[in-house]
């Protein structure tokens, strides 16, 4: 047996246990990326590293076995620090998007490339279910959204953005034209009401997510009808239908109405667990001080969100505003802590000209679609099904579960650190409907390599070059089926990044 | 004639073996017979042995010897070792690709006659700029002489195939000889031509004396030299000998034994005196007796060990190496005393790992003494990759005998049951001599069963490294003899408990294991008499650079910077200033001339932020870029580094884009910054050698020339080196001979007779042609 210290308590472990397992025996979790308990192979990421307090080294503890009388720091700010050095040049040789840019830059940050697949597949419910996930009013937006999606689409680069709010528009319409609409299962009542103030864009959005959480929700509208700023649009803008579809799901769903009354947030506080004021641009009351953190007012249980706080000219950012806004209404009652910090996201500036056809073929060639009988009825779904195979799928394969990911979230790594010279250039190999290769992904782990070694029968990977180029490949530039085969699921769980991922990870899971 | 690929790979498997670690073996034999490694040859391989594909891809494409495309019929070599490079070596490879006409991104010529390659250090330091063109080698090059170099080449290759017809004869009973060095550098100064004359005016003349080709004699970049033994003393030592000179050198010291020829030869001098008022033309004479020459002073303040009897022994030649007490340490070690007293008197002695971290070699042995196995392995470390450096080279090439006396030792000491070879397949010259050797040990019994009837037993084989740094580390060199990438492993276990094949092994590096027999010789205290208080002995340096004097050389430790720059390196060349030493390569730093009064040991250049590395040594002076230094050895690391670990593979080309930001003068004062943080982070975060020392000499020239950087950032470069902030200019000195604009490849300079010529500064792409021709050094540097 070894005596050694970690993290200043003293632990004894069996001879040629690792310090990573050492610390896991008394709870200390080490983060790992390029180790596999199943499959032996060298340490190289350095992200387990920890520190040799005697020595001063840093030390892969995934590798390094403990010996007597070590005294070693696993979580100081040195070796935090550390850590993140690691992952900030790691993330500065790493090309791809965790999240499309058109979801990024959507302020719902709506799940865009999952929406345009599964329209492409025909499976338009499935689709607004996705849509519905962030966005409580497709239907509206799909007419009035100024779809900032649309300008960060790398498919605008070549023949024309995806026509997304389009796409968006159709599943909506889809869904109102079906007879029965798609209501979200809400998650166990929680027997609190929620007062929502103003039945406009950011109101009814939070009424929308506040519904699918468990709340009740009673609406207070000073107009007689739904819908705030929206109704001095004209006809040909936005149909009065529409917005009566999106008032009457809601209805539907749940919500309670009160039209023709004007309510004060701090008179009827005391009937509700929270009130949301959402009344719109000309609303302001003197009394109510909107000076809190994030939506929260002053006044405890009361929220703000929309114009009222501050004005919002663009309707999708209402919406976002009221999805926020609702969870954090929910935080405050139900005593969660809030969750919507913003995710560690991998990114890169424009395509290359010769990355194009590399993204060409996960898509069609086709131009952008204009809607054939008018953009205010939309695309017919042969139309739609076209549009939505144009998708390039810049999304990540691995978005949630990619450990370079987690790590950088962790540790807040900044990927533009390094950013010096020209990055490598994107390129994607295939093992038909199975696996994708993207190499600009790869951390040069060599697991996949180690695993393909035991496979007699395959081709296998090779390390290529060394040093910054080095990259990993099939000999004799031989298939990916050769090399991989029915390998391919091992590789890919293994991988700790998108380099090897499933082809389709939404079907296959 | 298309070659029978499967038949030709079928013979190289059955003569090389079929397990995994002949990979290495089987790759060279392949290039060796398609001058590059074909598919079709390298799926064969896989077929027959037990070499994967996926092996025989990430063995290949790791080391810079294999060649997946085919090539030219010739190879044409550029060295852009730390010598070359500090004398212009990138400028001559810009001349080769301008005489070959490449496109960009090409490097065979449109007659597939000629591949060009950059190569990171022939080891020919002394005579920089070094190209190799297959196996010929060209020194002291300038742009200017590139298509001649081509020309030349081009015409005398049917002569290096020709059979010499007069073979030199050996007569030990003879009282005079003549002395020639035959080490890498004198051949590639022309010593071959030189001994051929030699041999023709000895034989034609009927002079009887003996021709004694010797090992390398040090003083590199004085060669061909010429040493003349009269009556058993030397009498007369004449260096950069060139061939047309031969004749009157030899008939000076001696009487033509044929009348008819020595009459015809007195009438030639007679004329040639008359045109020539010196004599001979472009050598110089010196006597040994002299104490003030150049010669003297360059060999004066050395202490030959690893070099004994330099100048003086024939690399292969047994019986001399017998009688100058070769072989008497080992007899000592196999029957006079014990392993353990071996192990003793090394410790004793203080010799430490000449191979760059300084581990004492004594404790290290004992570590594989008590190692318990039934096989334990020795391995003498001749993997020299640092540009800069050929100590290794030169003590293989001249003294095989002594290397193999020195790992024998060893392996009695520590019980060892097998030793290996690791030598730079570069090094054609030093695997040539060390396979010989080792065949001569055998047949004297010095190697091989009951050595000299003992009851010890032991062989050597030799490995040849197919080109990569880091194999230089020793659990890189471990991976790469068993048919594996160059990746290090964790240290510990160390290779002394764990090393070739799981076996306990010593791992030397070339220059310790040469010493080894002097000490046992001569005693631990006569060793450690010398040297400083924790560095004992001598050391072995490979001084090249802008010195006057260059050359391997041998000092005690402890010697200054200074005395060896200024006295045995003679100073600076050209009148210019000396600015610093760089010392130790990739993994070292830069020394300035401010600090000259160190004494070189282990200790003091680890203090001053330099490394002893294993021993390069060179000089740069007032025209040297110290950003451009560290960004030549930045790219030299982050191409060799194996690209395992993050820190290395990724901070080592951040660094290296970081530099090259600053170079082209778009550098902020971030960057400087920026570049010294992630500099300490990658000596903080690489698990070997590699890693850690990479960005000395990053933080080297930051401490001491920090000033230097911020010039750029300012958008000047104080070495006028950086392409992106000088300017050539043409001053009123023009006399207006046309030479510049007759030479520039870029149609920058008009040719206007008699008049003063102007550069096009938009069209000049900054070769240096213009400066290095003009006749009145009119074109300046801005």
């Amino acid at each position: 047996m070894i005596k050694l210290k970690i993290d200043n308590i003293e632990i004894t472990v069996p001879q040629g246990s690792t310090l990573l397992k050492a610390a896991a025996a008394i709870g200390i979790q080490i983060p790992v990326m390029c180790h596999n308990e199943k499959i032996p192979n060298h340490a190289s990421c350095m992200v387990c590293a920890v520190k040799n307090k005697q020595k001063g080294e840093f030390i892969p503890s995934c590798e390094v076995k403990a010996t007597e009388g070590m005294d070693i720091d696993c979580n100081t700010e040195e070796v935090t620090a550390f850590r993140k050095d690691a992952l900030e040049l790691l993330l500065s040789d790493h090309v791809g998007d965790c999240e499309a840019p058109c979801r990024i830059s959507c302020p719902s940050f709506m799940d865009i490339p999952r929406m345009n697949r599964l329209i492409a597949q025909g499976n338009f419910k499935k689709a607004l279910e996705i849509v519905k996930e962030e966005i409580a009013l497709p239907l509206i937006l799909g007419y009035i959204c100024s779809a900032p999606c649309e300008n960060a689409c790398r498919r605008k680069q070549m023949e024309g953005a995806v026509s997304i709010c389009q796409l968006k528009k159709f599943t909506a319409l889809e869904d109102s034209k079906s007879g029965s609409y798609y209501l979200p299962e809400k998650l166990p009542e929680t027997n609190k009401k929620v007062a929502v103030i103003g039945a406009g864009i950011a109101g009814l959005s939070a009424t929308f997510h506040l519904l699918k959480m468990g709340y009740s929700c009673s609406v207070f509208e000073k107009n007689a009808k739904a819908g705030g700023s929206l109704l001095n649009l004209a006809e040909e803008v936005l149909p009065a239908e529409i917005l009566h579809i999106e008032t009457a799901i809601l209805r539907q769903f749940g919500a309670e109405f009160i039209f023709n009354t004007a309510v004060n947030a701090l008179d009827i506080k005391k009937d509700f667990d929270a009130v949301l004021i959402a009344s719109g641009e000309n609303t302001k009351d003197a009394a109510l001080d909107f000076s809190g953190d994030g939506f929260s007012t002053v006044h405890e249980g009361i929220f703000a969100c929309g114009s009222v706080v501050k004005t919002v000219k663009m309707a999708v950012k209402l919406v976002a505003q009221g999805k926020q806004a609702a969870a954090e209404v929910d935080a405050f009652l139900s005593g969660k802590s809030q969750q919507y910090a913003v995710q560690f996201n991998s990114k890169f500036a424009k395509l290359k000209e010769e990355e194009i056809a590399t993204y060409l073929m996960e898509s069609t060639a086709e131009d952008r679609i204009d809607p054939s009988q008018g953009r205010l009825d939309g695309f017919t779904a042969i139309e739609a099904m076209a549009e939505a195979q144009r998708c390039l799928r810049c999304d990540c394969r691995k978005a949630s579960t990619c450990k370079l990911r987690i790590r950088s979230d962790q540790y807040g790594a900044q990927q533009s650190k390094y950013k010096i010279a020209e990055r490598k250039t994107i390129r994607k190999y295939f093992q038909q409907d199975i696996l994708v290769y993207e190499p600009e992904k790869c951390i040069k782990c060599g697991l996949c390599i180690k695993i393909l070694e035991t496979h007699n029968d395959l081709t296998g990977f090779a390390y290529i070059g060394r040093g910054f180029d080095m990259h990993i490949a099939v000999p004799f530039d031989k298939s990916l089926q050769l090399a991989i085969a029915g390998a391919a699921a091992e590789c890919i769980a293994a991988c700790p990044t998108a380099a090897l991922a499933d082809f389709n990870p939404e079907e296959n899971h | 004639m298309k070659k029978d690929i499967t038949a030709i790979v079928d013979g190289i498997v059955a003569a090389k073996g079929k397990t995994v670690n002949k990979v290495i073996p089987v790759l060279q034999a392949i290039q060796q017979e398609f001058n590059y490694l074909p598919s079709a040859a390298l799926e064969r391989v896989c077929e027959t042995t037990e070499i994967s594909p996926s092996r025989i891809f990430s063995v290949s494409t790791f080391y810079t010897q294999f060649r997946h495309q085919e090539q030219g019929k010739h190879i044409i070599s550029v060295c852009v070792g730390t010598a070359c490079h500090v004398k212009g070596a990138m400028l001559v490879y810009d001349a080769f690709r301008r005489a070959l006409k490449l496109k960009d991104g090409c490097d065979t010529d449109a007659d597939s006659l000629f591949t060009l390659t950059k190569v990171a250090c022939l080891g020919c330091c002394t005579i920089a700029p070094v190209v190799q063109i297959d196996d010929i080698t060209y020194g002291m090059l300038t742009t200017e002489k590139v298509p001649e170099i081509i020309q030349d080449f081009l015409s005398n290759r049917q002569d290096n195939t020709s059979v010499r017809k007069h073979q030199p004869k050996h007569t030990a009973n003879l009282k005079d000889e003549i002395r020639i060095g035959l080490g890498s550098c004198c051949v590639a100064s022309g010593s071959s031509a030189v001994r051929d004359e030699l041999e023709k005016t000895l034989e034609n003349n009927s002079i009887a004396v003996n021709v004694k080709q010797v090992g390398c004699v040090g003083i590199c970049n004085q060669v061909p030299m010429i040493e003349i033994i009269k009556d058993n003393k030397s009498t007369a030592i004449y260096t950069k000998v060139m061939a047309e000179e031969v004749r009157k050198i030899v008939l000076k010291h001696f009487k033509s034994g044929n009348i008819f020829n020595e009459a015809g030869n007195r009438l030639l001098n007679y004329i040639e005196d008359l045109v020539v008022d010196h004599f001979p033309v472009s050598s110089r004479k010196y006597s040994p007796e002299k104490r003030d020459t150049p010669v003297s002073e360059y060999l004066n303040r050395q202490i030959n060990i690893a070099t004994e009897h330099r100048g003086i022994i024939r690399p292969l030649d047994f019986e001399e190496y017998m009688k100058l007490d070769g072989f008497v340490a080992l007899k000592k070690s196999l029957f006079e005393i014990s392993p353990g007293d071996i192990t003793a008197i090394i410790k004793h002695s203080g010799l430490r790992g000449r191979g760059g971290a300084g581990f004492p070699t004594g404790v290290k042995w004992e570590l594989v003494k008590s190692a318990v196995s039934d096989e334990k392995y020795i391995i003498c470390n001749g993997d020299e990759g640092d540009p800069g450096a050929f100590m290794d080279r030169m003590l293989l090439e001249s003294y095989p005998f002594r290397i193999i006396e020195g790992m024998i030792i060893a392996a009695i000491a520590t019980a060892a049951t097998q030793g290996l070879f690791y030598i730079r397949a570069e090094y054609k010259l030093a695997v040539k001599q060390i396979t010989a050797a080792l065949e001569i040990c055998r047949k004297h019994n010095i190697l091989g069963e009951n050595i000299l009837n003992s009851n010890f037993s032991f062989d050597i084989t030799l490995f040849e490294g197919a080109g990569a740094f880091i194999c230089g580390e020793e659990s890189a060199l471990i991976a790469s003899v068993e048919g594996d990438r160059g990746f290090p492993s964790l240290r510990p276990p160390y290779p002394s408990e764990k090393g070739l094949w799981g076996k306990p092994t010593l791992i030397n590096n070339t220059e310790t294991f040469s010493m080894v027999s002097w000490i046992i010789r001569n005693s631990a205290e006569a060793f450690n008499n010398t040297g400083t208080l924790h560095s004992k002995g001598t050391k072995v340096f490979a001084l090249a650079g802008k010195v006057k004097r260059g050359g391997l050389i041998e000092v005690p430790m402890g010697t200054t910077v200074r005395e060896i720059v200024e006295e045995i390196g003679g100073g600076i060349a050209n009148g210019r200033m000396f600015k610093a030493v760089q010392i130790g390569g990739p993994s070292g730093g830069c020394i300035p001339a401010s600090m000259a009064d160190i004494p070189i040991d282990f200790e003091s250049l680890s203090s001053a932020g330099a490394m002893m590395g294993s021993g390069g040594l060179v000089v740069l002076d007032d025209t040297d870029c110290m950003v451009d230094i560290a960004r030549y050895f930045l790219s030299f690391t982050q191409d060799q580094s194996c690209g395992k670990c993050t820190f290395c593979r990724i901070g080592t080309r951040k660094m290296l884009e970081i530099l090259n930001k600053i170079c082209s003068g778009k550098g902020s004062e971030q960057d400087i910054v920026a570049l010294e943080q992630l500099a300490l982070k990658t000596q903080k975060g690489s698990l070997c050698g590699l890693g850690k020392t990479a960005p000395n000499p990053v933080l080297s020239t930051l401490s001491y020339y920090r000033n230097e950087y911020e010039a750029h950032i300012h958008g000047s470069c104080p070495g006028g080196k950086c392409k992106d902030l000088i300017k050539y200019e043409i001053t009123e000195d023009c006399i207006g001979c046309t030479k510049c604009a007759q030479r520039c490849p870029a149609d920058a300079i008009a040719a206007k007779p008699h008049e003063l010529h102007l550069i096009v500064q938009e069209k000049c792409i900054k070769c240096d042609s213009c400066r290095e021709v003009c006749p009145v050094n009119a074109v300046i540097l801005k």
